[in-house]
């Protein structure tokens, strides 16, 4: 996207300075910012984020540079190194915190401002600094020391409740580490709100946010079923949770994959016929066109024959994303359930210039990586450079933007402030 | 006097309906943005039907407790605005507004005349926020999702189970929760963006393609070294690795034991509680909560090898002391001595029996004038300045026609009148709520 003189345009977050003081709980919502076209210095302790030895690694050998995850999370964002630990690295953050709009911290809750970095020290140099402060319970409350993990937030949060199988009451939490992401999301939510606040107030803000709340938030209906009926829900195989059990959803296909396809609670007269259609461009309509399907009380008393036998037997005899896009083509909701391997080739993805080649250059290599879930008319989305490596940024940072001389930063360097 | 708020002055014109985009637009309205919800009560989706109404109240357009969680803090226009008179109302009301939101198949704006580039001349700065299931751009943009379609094509679902099961997935529509989260956060930033240099844009969000980067390292994982998630011990249930297959990674987190959901006393159905140790010192602080048993001292779980190696052993071991504690004693006991544990919550343990939840006012009641005086959901972070909160119960349907068609949109009493005779703020054959009569005197 190009603007009139053939220049990129910018994102829509261009021109802001964001400090990045996160762990594995936050980077999320960095790149969030970053990717929409935010300056993020990330802030590492010396020898970088713990996070870098997450796994999976380039080529599965485990190194600080070569933790996927840790690129992953952390694209369009300049990395330094500085220990807060000292009083010269206390200085510097002080100095940068002076010239940024927001900063994202992922501390436990008290700690900046028990090194005499608080947000009421900070923003008497900067008034208009937007200070985030992420945690696992928030800042007050019983359970804000309280340690945690992705899976203890899914246990926590509710969403090991909702999630399970039919046969069995063990509790199972989706994986993919969207505890972090959910409290990002908030987070950056929440992030925005202030910058936009800014913008016509001037004035900046302290932000408390909670992935405990976020994740406790985040189960769609289970916490109404509860308040206005008094149900607590139960787990049910790929499908939504409900007080009591429910038709399937989830049927295997030919090829052994699984497909996701919404039957029970549409079955009416019209869509019999319509399913009938379907099921038959494989042979497979069975007794549907009998016309005792004309009335819906016929149709209820064999809904398990309609979904067992007929659904599931016509899913059975395709592979499942011949199902997938037979259905979608005639207005089914219906999905082929996939593995993410299966996304690499999806045409409409690459319609949409999903996929990024993104350049590491000190490998002498770039890789493909997931691109943007919303397409900005005017203001595009973009992936600006790889994760940092460790420190990358220092030079560029301290001495060409603080000012420092090369040799103050190796005497840093020596001090273990960087 | 009251406190400021984020959004204060900016106008949302609401057509989402379900769950996503409605969900959206609960943020907007809790950070003080004014949220026009435009309803039709013959082709309503989110009130109607209704799983969630009270036992003792009659379900109608108007009683379901979870259209209310999802709605709260909006205004409700009834308007038929597949009528020519219903359109123009539409985009007087466009005129005045901030930022337009639907979530509705990708050409429907576009068949009433209300695409962007309309949108746009009629008020040149405006925030369009597509949210369909596919986007607005791509061959597949005809196809429909609900969550759990674009939680599947996108390989979320995939991500939850059990190792050779079918996929456990997800219990409910994260992607419309989080689907959601993506149209108020897309909505946010083009705002800031037009405050910034004076330009809208449509931004064309997908349900499907937003969940996609939400399997980021599995992704990397695949086109840098080329491993796809179909594999053995994948995925691996709660545990960080399954016993008995390589040693790969799972996407979640470190590869740690022990590192899953335990049964606890009375092992009734959520009687759960997860425990996870990232370290050697981890463990042996559970040792010790666990009050050192002779079985723990043994040298092969003394080391994070040795106990992924008899992870099957460790965990029936592990059980055996949980089942003799309640989750929440034992989450205590755990946290006290620095062992990562919290228990499974149902919906019933977060609203009643969360200290933490309650400590931070997650669930507080506001009276709606057909369910009464009910919790519901607040924000998940506390702003200093502009607080996000929950200010209106969520409308009854066409509960503020009035007030927005004459007062905002300075249409006289007789207009609206008239209006309702002929169909454009009712349909005329359906039977009127007592408070749309009133509204008509």
């Amino acid at each position: 996207m190009k603007d009139s003189q053939g220049q990129p345009l910018p994102g829509p977050l261009a021109g802001l300075r964001i400090l990045e003081l996160a762990d594995e709980t936050g980077q999320f919502c960095g790149k969030l910012l970053g990717d929409l076209g935010a300056e993020i210095v990330k802030i590492e302790p010396p020898g970088g984020e713990p996070n870098r030895h997450v796994g999976p690694f380039l080529d599965d050998i485990p190194h600080p540079e070569r933790s996927l995850s840790f690129w992953y999370y952390n694209t369009s964002k300049r990395g330094i190194t500085l220990n807060l630990e000292t009083v010269d690295g206390r200085r510097l953050f002080g100095r940068l915190a002076a010239t940024s709009d927001v900063i994202l911290e992922t501390f436990r809750p008290g700690f900046l401002a028990s090194i005499g970095l608080g947000y009421e020290v900070l923003r008497k140099e900067n008034p208009g600094l937007i200070m985030c402060a992420l945690t696992p319970f928030g800042q007050t409350g019983p359970w804000r020391d309280y340690l945690s993990s992705d899976l203890l937030h899914m246990a926590a949060g509710g969403e090991m409740a909702s999630s399970g199988y039919d046969e069995s009451d063990l509790p199972i939490a989706p994986g993919g580490g969207n505890s972090w992401h959910t409290g990002c999301h908030f987070a950056h939510m929440a992030i925005m709100a202030a910058l936009v606040y800014r913008t016509i107030a001037g004035q900046g803000q302290y932000i408390d946010a909670s992935i405990h709340e976020a994740c406790a938030l985040t189960t769609e209906a289970a916490i109404a079923n509860y308040i206005y009926r008094g149900e607590v829900v139960r787990r049910q195989t790929g499908r939504h949770h409900a007080p009591g059990p429910t038709p399937r959803t989830q049927f295997r296909a030919k090829d052994g994959n699984y497909v996701c396809a919404l039957v029970a609670g549409r079955l009416n007269p019209r869509y019999i016929g319509e399913l009938a259609d379907l099921l038959d461009t494989n042979g497979m309509a069975g007794d549907l066109r009998d016309p005792k399907y004309q009335d819906p009380a016929v149709i209820l008393a064999n809904t398990s024959h309609i979904i067992d036998d007929l659904v599931a037997g016509f899913i059975a005899s395709l592979p499942s994303e011949e199902v997938y896009h037979a259905a979608q083509e005639r207005g089914f909701t219906w999905g082929a359930v996939r593995a993410p391997e299966a996304l690499l080739d999806d045409p409409h993805l690459k319609d949409r210039g999903f996929w990024k080649e993104v350049e590491h250059k000190e490998l002498g290599r770039s890789f493909l990586y997931p691109g943007e879930a919303a397409i900005y008319s005017r203001s595009p989305w973009r992936i600006s450079k790889r994760a940092p490596l460790i420190g990358e940024h220092n030079t560029e940072i301290f001495c060409d933007e603080l000012g420092l001389s090369p040799s103050e930063l190796s005497v840093l360097a020596e001090n273990a402030v960087i | 006097m009251s406190r400021p708020r984020a959004l204060e002055n900016i106008r949302v014109v609401d057509f989402s309906w379900v769950r996503a985009g409605p969900w959206a637009t609960r943020w907007l309205g809790a950070l003080g943005a004014e949220i026009i919800k435009i309803e039709w009560p013959e082709n309503e989706r989110g009130r109607l039907p209704s799983t969630t109404t009270p036992q003792d109240l009659e379900v109608n357009l108007n009683t379901s407790g979870n259209f209310n969680d999802t709605n709260v803090n909006k205004k409700s226009l009834s308007l038929n605005v597949r009528s020519a008179k219903g359109l123009e109302i539409v985009k007087r009301l466009i005129a005045i507004s901030d930022i337009v939101i639907e979530n509705f198949s990708s050409r429907v704006l576009q068949r009433w005349g209300l695409g962007y580039e309309e949108q746009r001349k009629i008020k040149p700065d405006i925030v369009y926020v597509s949210m369909s299931g596919y986007g607005h751009t791509g061959r597949h943009h005809h196809y429909t999702t609900f969550g759990p379609v674009a939680q599947a094509v996108s390989g979320l679902t995939y991500l939850s189970g059990l190792p050779d099961q079918p996929p456990a997935g997800w219990g409910w529509s994260y992607m419309d929760d989080t689907g959601g989260m993506y149209g108020a956060m897309c909505a946010l930033t083009g705002l800031y963006h037009r405050n910034m240099t004076g330009e809208g844009q449509h931004i064309d969000l997908s349900q499907m393609v937003s969940s996609v980067p939400l399997n980021g390292p599995a992704l990397l994982d695949l086109t840098v070294n080329g491993r796809g998630s179909r594999r053995a011990g994948f995925p691996p249930g709660n545990r960080a690795h399954w016993p008995g297959t390589p040693l790969v990674h799972n996407y979640r987190g470190p590869i740690v034991a022990p590192h899953n959901a335990y049964r606890t006393d009375p092992c009734d159905y959520n009687d759960w509680c997860v425990i996870v140790c990232h370290s050697d010192e981890e463990w042996q602080r559970l040792v010790q909560v666990m009050g050192a048993p002779s079985w723990a001292a043994s040298a092969k779980f003394a080391t994070l090898a040795g106990r992924l190696a008899h992870q099957e052993e460790l965990d029936e071991r592990i059980e055996a002391w949980t089942t003799t504690l309640g989750k929440y004693e034992l989450t205590e006991r755990c946290q006290a001595a620095g062992v990562r544990a919290l228990p499974v919550q149902s919906a019933e343990d977060r609203v009643e029996h969360d200290p933490q939840l309650r400590h931070r006012e997650m669930y507080l009641a506001i009276e709606h004038p057909a369910l009464g005086l009910h919790k519901v959901q607040n924000a998940p972070f506390k702003l200093s300045e502009t607080p996000a909160s929950n200010h209106l119960p969520s409308p009854l349907i066409g509960q503020h026609t009035r007030e927005i068609v004459e007062g905002l949109l300075g249409y006289s009493h007789e207009e609206l009148r008239l209006g309702f005779a002929d169909g454009t703020f009712w349909p005329t054959q359906r039977a009127r709520f007592p408070y749309l009569e009133e509204m008509l005197q």
